[in-house]
């Protein structure tokens, strides 16, 4: 498969009045063409900033501190705000978590999703951009596309607005989508029907997807591969049955052990100790090493490099270098819930 | 009736949205909760689960029904005013946006504190402040968050403030409107933890008003489920969630995601269409503690 | 509702505007009716000192002053209803012959200083919303606070020290040189000193508004969107944003007429222009009853009106006011 987005070494850091907030650290990893990724973790992990990294959406005070990110061997690390314009939307383009605050209220769903077909194609006629307003439409589901049209956001549901959005993002055929906790913000029932919707599209299309989200059951539904976050740092990438069935961070562990779904009857919820650090003045060693019931005396040191378990399976722990004792998971194998 | 708490019969709350819009948020609402049990409310955004609340907290007045707590009818202002302090103290309400709820410019010492002050009841441990302490101990939060400010916290820490400050008045019920909807999974399954300690060691009842399911199943011992302001199903939560009855229930069950991705690519969203709701009915009840939705008048 | 029938919508704004002004005439009778002064002062000048008591009975009579105030207010009002509104006591003509030609000059200084004000605060706004933070934009915001922090009329003062007096440049008064009323170029003149003190003195307020608003939109999240599906800064901030503040823009600057009109008022008084602000003063000042009562009414009638059209504006402009009936179609979420 080809890498259609590299990330190597990726740093963004915030300037802060308390200092230096690093958002991400060192991440690094590739986006193969028509696969989901999903990017999993806590607030304030990094994940929704590593997103917005990518499509340089950040505000004034973020900057990139190291890394590059490159786009079909292209590396585009020092692009600026014009260069950027036009990639974004035509090779990548992002959906938000709240769809009512990404809509402009004023402004019709229609134009709002013509104004995107527009941007790439500044002399298309009008009755062709109707027509691929239309279609979009009609890709997103949703149903009366021509009455829908002349409304606004505020007549739309939840989940309508996020299939609108859905149709603007991909209103000129991307390559990337990201979508930032998409679902987060809708209903169960609805939030099910967005993410087939979004499968759908993924393989009707092919668009490569990254997907944010802090739900692993959501990431189950969706992705093909799945990386895990902490304090800014990939801490395991694998496909989707490594890391559900087969975790071997702690982190994953805990973030797992942590849903009612896993709990036996009459148990309780397991529980990280501690508080995710700041991400000012981090300690050295592994940030999570404090919270981690296996920690190694070298984990409050040392950061633990991406040890390789299979082609596809990568963890940063030190309990994977083979002079660690052997200790037994509490998690893997398969879902008893 | 004695193992009652909590007894709302008939419950309505419309809201006038324009001179000649309204909208019924809770429509002719009826289920009981039991002393000492946890019982969970779900169902989706705008289904009346909050106004339900709000109606048995007496901030919305209902449009009709009644509402008993121990006995007492708390929608009659007759009533309400005669039992007025028992009323406002052995209930309390946890809001889901603790970021908003709590006072941005009291020290947390104070916002546990307050409810006592108000209602002039003399703190059993001494003073406000030693008792604001231990209530924080309670809640697992040591006494050098009790000059803290709530900005200065976490998400799950006001979380547990709140719970304190409730706590402080030694409730009878606890009503959590969406308690855990906008903190972490971890600190979820803290909060979790700490409710399910709390209830165990203090014997009160809770009102679990949710959307995530999972901790419903987890949590609650029976849970009742809302579609458009109606209750269409009322059960134990094993049985509720071991065979579910109505079709909006098993839709919902089947939305919620599991984490295991060999099952969800092949899990199938079971569609529910709303044009098939019938608006006419009743709760039936179809097998010990198992209410369900019958529609139309068979 | 409005859409459907655009003779109901504006019929009762007109009701509403008729009503409003007859009341504001009811209260600006009563109150100056109650202020302490002597009306006859103003008709007789200082004859009235000299006057005997029947005299003084005859002139109250004679100029309809002795009846209770109820009375006299009915019969203002029929007369005003006919386009009668009494004749001036200081100026002994029909009032609208006194305010008519001092009315176009305010309409002059005022006007064309708010259309200045609206179109130069909308351009600088816009200029520093785009160089947000850096040196124009500071620059800008740093001039504006310290002019508007400076009174007007000491500003005034100033100009015409510096311009009218040291430079001989410009005229320090009046609106036109004796004789030259008809001379466009004097008149052109005779504005500059006190049009730059309106503009400049309003201007910078409503440019920190937009400036401000601008970047507030800027942060919104649909700019993120906006962003995202490759649009470029310039049709972000001119067609999302932009657009989005025009409503708010458009009403403050409604209701502001009244401001920017009362700020005039105090230059002509500063720099002798003759228009309806020297001229309310002085009928203030002398019980003028009649012209009083038609200029506060003026007044009042722009201030109405103006918020009127601002909401008028508002409705037309949000579509969330526009179709009060179309909340049906909106899924409600937010209950619950």
């Amino acid at each position: 498969m080809a890498e259609l987005l590299e990330i190597k070494n990726l740093s963004v850091s915030f300037d802060t009045p308390q200092g230096e907030l690093q958002a991400v650290r060192d991440v690094s990893f590739s986006l193969h063409a028509g696969e989901v990724l999903a990017l999993v973790g806590e607030s304030g992990c990094g994940k929704s900033v590593l997103c917005k990294s990518i499509m340089k959406l950040l505000h004034g005070n973020a900057r990139i501190t190291g890394g590059s990110i490159l786009v079909d061997g292209v590396d585009i690390t020092n692009y600026r705000q014009r260069d950027m314009e036009r990639l974004r939307g035509r090779l990548f383009s992002m959906v938000f978590q709240d769809p009512m605050a990404t809509l402009n209220p004023t402004i019709s769903i229609g134009e709002q999703i013509a104004e995107a077909v527009r941007v790439h194609h500044p002399k298309m006629e009008r009755e062709a951009v109707y027509q691929r307003v239309m279609e979009l439409m009609k890709l997103v589901g949703i149903t009366e596309p021509e009455q829908r049209y002349r409304q606004y956001p505020y007549h739309f549901s939840g989940g309508m607005r996020q299939r609108s959005v859905m149709a603007i993002a991909l209103a000129s055929n991307p390559k990337i989508l990201l979508a930032d906790e998409p679902t987060t913000s809708l209903d169960v029932t609805i939030q099910a029907q967005i993410l087939d919707l979004l499968r759908d599209i993924q393989q009707k299309l092919g668009t490569a997807t990254i997907f944010v989200s802090h739900d692993l059951g959501v990431v189950a539904r969706i992705a093909d591969r799945v990386a895990v976050m902490y304090a800014g740092k990939i801490v395991e990438i694998g496909t989707a049955e490594e890391i559900f069935y087969d975790p071997r961070h702690p982190y994953t562990w805990a973030l797992m052990r942590s849903l009612p779904a896993f709990a036996r009857e009459g148990e309780e919820l397991y529980t990280i100790p501690g508080m995710p650090p700041t991400m000012i003045d981090l300690p050295p060693g592994d940030a999570f090493a404090s919270r981690n019931e296996y920690a190694l005396a070298i984990d409050y040191e040392e950061m633990p490099p991406m040890f390789q378990i299979s082609d596809t399976h990568y963890a940063a722990t030190w309990l994977l270098d083979e002079r660690a004792p052997k200790i037994t998971p509490p998690m893997g194998g398969d879902f008893h819930g | 009736m004695d193992d009652l708490i909590l007894e709302v019969q008939h419950l309505t709350h419309q809201f006038r949205l324009t001179k000649n819009l309204v909208i019924k948020a809770v429509d002719d609402l009826s289920f009981q909760i039991r002393r000492g049990e946890i019982f969970g409310l779900v169902g989706e955004s705008g289904s009346g689960k909050s106004t339900v609340a709000r109606c048995i907290m007496n901030i919305y007045q209902p449009s009709s029904g009644r509402i008993f707590y121990n006995g007492i009818n708390v929608c009659d202002p007759k009533e309400f005013r005669k039992h007025k302090k028992i009323l406002q103290t052995s209930r309390q309400l946890i809001f889901q946006d603790s970021a908003s709820s709590l006072n941005g410019r009291m020290q947390v010492a104070d916002i546990i504190g307050e409810p006592m002050e108000i209602h002039h009841i003399k703190p059993p441990r001494g003073s406000l402040r030693a008792e604001a302490e231990f209530q924080l101990h309670s809640v697992g939060l040591d006494k050098s968050y009790l000059n803290k400010y709530p900005t200065e916290l976490s998400g799950g820490m006001r979380q547990r403030v709140a719970i304190a400050r409730a706590l402080s008045m030694e409730p009878e019920l606890l009503v959590a409107d969406e308690p855990i909807a906008s903190l972490d999974v971890s600190i979820q399954a803290q909060i979790i933890n700490l409710f399910k300690h709390l209830q165990a060691e203090h014997d009160f009842s809770i009102l679990f008003i949710a959307h995530d399911l999972s901790v419903v199943k987890y949590l609650c011992d029976r849970v009742g489920v809302m579609y458009r302001g109606k209750l269409v199903e009322v059960a134990q939560t094993k049985e509720l969630f071991s065979s579910p009855k109505h079709p909006y229930t098993k839709t919902l069950l089947s939305a919620i995601p599991v984490p295991d991705p060999r099952r969800e690519r092949t899990r199938v969203l079971q569609e529910f269409d709303p044009a098939l709701f019938e608006w006419d009915g009743k709760l039936v009840e179809i097998s010990p503690d198992h209410l369900v939705w019958k529609g139309g008048n068979q | 509702m409005n859409r459907k029938n655009p003779y109901v919508y504006y019929g009762k704004k007109i009701l509403i505007f008729l009503l409003s002004v007859l009341l504001l005439s009811v209260v600006i009778f009563y109150v100056a009716r109650l202020a302490p002064g002597d009306p006859l002062v103003s008709y007789y000048g200082d004859r009235v000192e000299k006057m005997s008591m029947a005299e003084r009975e005859w002139a109250e009579e004679n100029l309809g002053l002795n009846d209770p105030i109820h009375v006299q207010y009915l019969r203002w009002l029929q007369n005003a209803l006919k386009g009668n509104f009494g004749i001036s006591f200081k100026y002994k003509t029909d009032v609208l012959e006194v305010i008519g030609g001092r009315l176009v000059n305010t309409l002059i200084l005022g006007g064309i200083g708010f259309v200045l004000i609206f179109v130069l605060a909308l351009g600088l706004g816009i200029l520093c919303a785009w160089h947000e933070e850096k040196w124009l934009d500071k620059l800008i915001c740093k001039v504006g606070t310290i002019i508007s922090c400076i009174p007007e009329f000491w500003l005034s003062l100033i100009l015409i020290l510096i311009f009218a007096i040291y430079l001989r440049w410009l005229p320090s008064s009046s609106a036109y040189s004796i004789g030259k009323a008809k001379d466009i170029s004097d008149r052109i003149l005779h504005l500059i000193l006190p049009m730059t003190i309106v503009v400049g003195s309003h201007l910078w307020y409503y440019a920190y508004m937009i400036r401000n608003k601008l970047l507030e939109e800027v942060r919104a999240e649909y700019v993120l969107l906006a962003k995202s599906k490759g649009l470029d800064k310039k049709s972000i901030l001119f067609r999302h944003c932009l657009r989005n503040i025009i409503p708010s823009y458009l009403s403050i600057m409604a209701i502001s007429v009244p401001h920017i009109l009362g700020g005039t008022y105090i230059i002509e008084t500063v720099f002798s222009y003759p228009g309806i602000g020297t001229l309310s003063y002085e009928s203030a000042r002398y019980q003028d009853y009649n012209l009083l009562m038609l200029l506060c009414i003026l007044s009042g009638a722009v201030v109405i009106l103006c918020n009127i059209i601002a909401q008028t504006i508002n409705e037309h402009i949000d579509p969330r006011m526009r179709e009060n009936e179309s909340i049906e179609t909106t899924e409600v979420t937010e209950i619950g």
